[in-house]
Formats: C-alpha cells, sequence, structure tokens
C-alpha cells in the first residue's frame, strides 16, 4: 500500500448522525483511498451507522459526505447521487430476497437495479456469482440457501457492478472457517483496484484481510492506523509472551480501546 | 510469465519443418509459445503456419467449422450495417427484451396475500351475487370496495416497511420513484382488469354506473396515495387514502342496515355516477400526477432517521 499518493474515494467531513435522542456518530472526520479498510468497534459503538450513509440509505444529521469525487449529502443533486449509485456496491447487515427469486435472478435483478447495461448482465452475474464459490448453485431458490450461502449472494449482489466502492456490514457474519478465508482472499484482490470498507467485531478479519483499522467507539474515532501499527500496540503493551488474553492484535485492540476511553474521561 | 521475449527478437522465422510440427502438436508447449509471439508480428511466418494447418485433415476440419461457427454467429446477429452497436444492444443473445424485463422487475410487486385478497374480492362479490342470491346489491358493493385494493397493493410492495430487499434498492439508482412506479403499474395491471371484468359479470343496479365507473376514482386515489407518500411515506400514504375513503363512502353503505342500504348506497353512487363526478376525479388524477412529478425526487432521498 505505499507508493502512488492514491486518490480519495471517501471523505467525511464533520458527520453527525442522530437517531431520534440518541447520537450514532458524532462529528466524524475519515478518509478513504482505494485499498480494504476495517471499521472496528464494539456493537452499537456506530459502525453500522456510518456504513448507511456511505451507501447514501440514511441520511447524514449534520456534515459533508463525499463519495467518488460527488457530494451525496441531504442537499445534494439526484443526478451526482445517481451516478454514485451505480459505482456502488452494499452489502446490509440484514438484507431479504422475494421467496421465488434463484440467485441468478436475485443478482440479476440487483444489477438490473443498478442500471447496468442489459447486455452485460447476464455475463457479469455469472462472473460475480463464481467470485463467492456459488457457481454451482447459481440456479437455486435462494431460500433454500442455508445462511453461509445467503451472505455470499449478498456479497455477489454487491460486487455484480464492479464497484469503485464496497460497503460491507459484517460480511463474514454466518460463514464457516473456511468460507472466510476465501472471502478474504476475495476482498484483498477487490482492494487492489477498489476502496472497500468492512465492518466487523472480529478482529481477525482485520489481521487477514485489511490494510488499516478504524476503530469507533460511542460515535467517535477512537483509534487509526495500520493493521501493523494495532498488532505493535498489543505487543508493546507489556512484556508478557504468552497470556491468556488473546493474539497481540487483540490486545491491541484493548489498548488503543483503552487508551480512548481513558482520554474521553479526562477531557 | 508476460516478459516473453522483449523487442529484438525477430531475427529467426518458423520454417516448414517447424511449421510442420507445430501444427502436428509435436512441439514443446515454451516452444510452441515462442512460434505464437513471433507469428503476432510476422506475416509470412503466419503464413506458412496456417498452410501447414490446413494441410492436415484433422485440423483443416476443425477450422472450417470454426469459420462456419463464426460466419454463422455473426450473420445471426444481423447485418451490422446500420448503427452496429445499437443493433448489437437491442439483439443482445439471451437479454431479456424489455418488456419482460420490466415485468420481471415489477413482480415483487405483487405479494402473495395482495393477489389472494384481490382473488377473494372478485370471487366473493360474484358468489355473493349468484351464490347466495344477493343480485344488484352486489355491484354497488364492489364498485366501492374496489378503489381501495391496488392501494392495499401499492403499500404493500414499495418501502422500508413492505419490500424485502428495500435496504439492498435504497442504494441503487433505480430504488427510487422508478421502482415505485413500475410496481404500481404492475399492481394496477393486474387489479383493473379483474375487478372491472367481475363487475362487468354481475348483474346490472338501478341508478349505478358500469363496472368501469371506478376506474377514475381508482386512479386518482392511487396517485394521490404516492403523493402524499412522498411526504409521509407510501404505507402511511396509502393507508391515509383508504382510510378517507373508507370514512366518507364505504361505512356508510356497509353500516346501513338491510332496509337503509340502498339509500346509503344511492348516495355513494353520487361519487361514481354522471360526468361530474367522473370529471371531479379525473382532475384530482391530473393535480396529484402533477404533484407527484414535483416532488419525483423525494422517493430518491436518503432515510432520515
Amino acid at each position: 500500500m505505499s507508493g502512488i499518493e492514491a486518490v480519495n474515494t471517501v471523505e467525511v467531513r464533520a458527520l453527525t448522525v442522530r437517531h431520534r435522542r440518541t447520537t450514532a456518530l458524532d462529528a466524524v472526520d475519515l478518509d478513504f483511498a482505494p485499498g480494504v479498510h476495517g471499521l472496528l468497534g464494539p456493537n452499537g459503538a456506530g459502525k453500522t451507522s456510518l456504513i448507511r450513509v456511505l451507501a447514501t440509505v440514511a441520511a447524514p444529521s449534520a456534515g459533508r459526505v463525499e463519495l467518488l469525487g460527488q457530494e451525496v449529502g441531504a442537499g445534494s443533486d439526484h443526478r451526482g447521487r445517481a451516478e454514485v449509485r451505480r459505482r456502488l456496491g452494499y452489502l446490509p447487515q440484514e438484507f431479504g430476497y422475494y421467496p421465488g427469486f434463484t440467485v441468478r435472478e436475485f443478482v440479476s435483478y440487483v444489477a438490473w437495479l443498478k442500471e447496468m447495461d442489459a447486455a452485460a448482465v447476464p455475463a457479469a452475474v455469472e462472473h460475480a456469482v463464481d467470485r463467492v464459490g456459488l457457481a454451482d448453485r447459481i440456479d437455486a431458490k435462494v431460500k433454500t440457501l442455508s445462511g453461509g450461502m445467503v451472505r455470499r449472494v449478498g456479497i455477489a449482489q454487491a460486487i455484480v457492478n464492479d464497484p469503485d466502492l464496497l460497503l460491507l456490514d459484517e460480511p463474514t457474519a454466518g460463514l464457516d472457517p473456511e468460507q472466510r478465508v476465501e472471502f478474504r482472499a476475495l476482498i484483498r484482490e477487490l482492494g487492489r483496484t477498489t476502496t472497500v470498507i468492512v465492518s466487523t467485531h472480529l478482529v481477525e478479519d482485520i489481521a487477514a484481510a485489511c490494510t488499516d483499522v478504524t476503530l469507533i467507539e460511542a460515535g467517535r474515532i477512537a483509534y487509526r492506523g495500520t493493521t501493523q501499527e494495532l498488532t505493535d500496540l498489543g505487543g508493546t503493551e507489556d512484556g508478557e509472551a504468552q497470556r491468556p488474553d488473546g493474539n497481540p492484535i487483540e490486545r491491541g485492540y484493548t489498548a488503543a480501546l483503552r487508551a480512548h476511553r481513558a482520554a474521553v474521561a479526562n477531557r | 510469465m508476460t516478459t516473453t521475449g522483449g523487442t529484438g527478437m525477430s531475427h529467426w522465422h518458423v520454417s516448414e519443418e517447424l511449421a510442420g510440427r507445430y501444427a502436428a502438436g509435436s512441439m514443446t508447449e515454451t516452444d510452441a509459445w515462442s512460434v505464437e509471439k513471433h507469428v503476432e508480428a510476422c506475416g509470412g511466418c503466419a503464413a506458412r503456419i496456417s498452410a501447414a494447418v490446413r494441410a492436415r485433415p484433422e485440423t483443416g476440419a476443425a477450422l472450417d467449422a470454426v469459420r462456419a461457427g463464426v460466419l454463422a454467429a455473426v450473420a445471426a446477429e444481423g447485418a451490422p450495417v446500420r448503427g452496429p452497436a445499437r443493433s448489437a444492444r437491442r439483439r443482445s443473445p439471451g437479454a431479456v427484451t424489455r418488456a419482460g424485463r420490466l415485468l420481471w422487475a415489477a413482480g415483487p410487486a405483487l405479494r402473495a396475500p395482495w393477489l389472494l385478497a384481490l382473488v377473494l374480492v372478485a370471487v366473493g362479490a360474484l358468489a355473493l351475487a349468484y351464490g347466495a342470491g344477493a343480485g344488484e346489491a352486489v355491484r354497488p358493493l364492489l364498485l366501492v370496495v374496489a378503489p381501495v385494493l391496488p392501494l392495499a397493493g401499492v403499500a404493500l410492495s414499495y418501502g422500508r416497511h413492505a419490500d424485502p430487499m428495500h435496504e439492498i434498492t435504497a442504494a441503487t439508482p433505480s430504488g427510487g420513484l422508478r421502482l415505485l412506479l413500475t410496481r404500481t403499474a404492475a399492481v394496477l395491471a393486474v387489479s383493473i382488469p379483474a375487478l372491472t371484468l367481475a363487475g362487468a359479470a354481475l348483474p346490472p343496479s338501478a341508478g349505478w354506473p358500469g363496472a368501469a365507473a371506478w376506474l377514475l376514482p381508482g386512479l386518482a386515489m392511487t396517485l394521490a396515495a404516492l403523493a402524499l407518500g412522498s411526504y409521509v411515506g407510501c404505507r402511511t400514504g396509502a393507508t391515509s387514502v383508504a382510510v378517507a375513503w373508507a370514512a366518507v363512502v364505504v361505512l356508510p353503505v356497509l353500516a346501513a342496515s338491510p332496509p337503509a342500504t340502498t339509500g346509503a348506497a344511492a348516495e355513494a353512487a353520487r361519487y361514481f355516477a354522471g360526468p361530474a363526478a367522473q370529471a371531479g376525479w379525473a382532475a384530482g388524477a391530473l393535480v396529484c400526477a402533477a404533484l407527484l412529478a414535483v416532488r419525483r425526487r423525494s422517493f430518491d432521498h436518503l432515510e432520515k432517521l
């Protein structure tokens, strides 16, 4: 990830999201360039709120959100937002499907919604389904698939348009260990050209697939750094080599979280 | 692997003997790569290889088959004389036709419970009229209920509360008014023939217009639900219009005890019968359509929490 200075595909300034009385995100500033970025944090920290704003599903309460060079916030232009949405891939934390749909129909339907060229859709659908390892089940009804397979169908619909910005909310939930390994290889490959933002509460997803980490805690950015830096934080916390409380990156996560909480408490 | 050769390697050429071995497939893989790389740039050697391949009966036959296949495929694509890009796009093999795609896109709108309700109303009206002997009292009932059914269909097919795929569609460029209108069209395309045909099959009742009288009210109310939905969401919009209609028209008819039903129904008939009433609905439909056109962007707006 060194070398050429990459252009930021995501620029977020003073982003605030409120759900009625509670504040999900509090004046967050973030930038992302092509590569695989991890969003890590305890449940309820604001990861999903951030992903949904970046997916142009939810409106920010305040602040500026610029995706792929276009402003998409509350007062933004319709045409610009449609342009961004064509180049977007989004795997929600939870999603439904129509009972009669096969895998092929489901992914094709999303390709239609993304306004892809009709002639390119059949090949793109097969390629996307193949990439998530479901080529042999492409004509099976989605409702006959297991939870992990439905999750992979969700990933296939997200990548069917070769998005420039790919947002994955808890993509490894429900995948078995082997599928997780395959999935991480897939997003590393996608991250060479695409900005991939992965929200997860699994530290090992970050360690295996992401070049950098953004730690979110209670609506604020608690830590930003490369995966290596977070691991080092765990290694130098104290000298013991073998500890029962997890591997270096897990300790780094805990250390960063504690440091952030202490800083907030002292403010 | 891609860094083969370089630029200054064309000081050798493919001999007849080498070409023969290439055609026979008896060359080592790396040598074959070298030959293939070379003939990309050298016309003479390409011709020699080509002649050697044609000379062998089995490879010659394979080449002829490929040539015939390519020609047949090109012919099937249609003459690409005018606007090749456009005609290729229109005739793309395997791509569903535009009409088919629209129908398919609208398909999920026709939710099973709603379709069931529609069939129940249509068949129920016929059963009531002919089976239960209610006769001419049934058509007014159907006319009064019919405009509400498309509203229910719209409310059940679009939006966060109704559409299981909403979280995904909301992030796509077509997830707004385009999808809503496609689904509304599907709802109308099913409910209009079903309810109008059922109405036409019922015995006529005195003082009531024909079975088609509900069409303009139904259209106006559907558009009103969409226009209202642009402010408060489709479910609330459709529910509000349905409740208002029920309060003004349906309840008085249903609530009236049998001897008074005729009076209440006659009251309700005013909403359908005559050019004035129908013109009123048409004007209402136009106003709602105009409002919807003004508010068209509101459906792709971001969800406010």
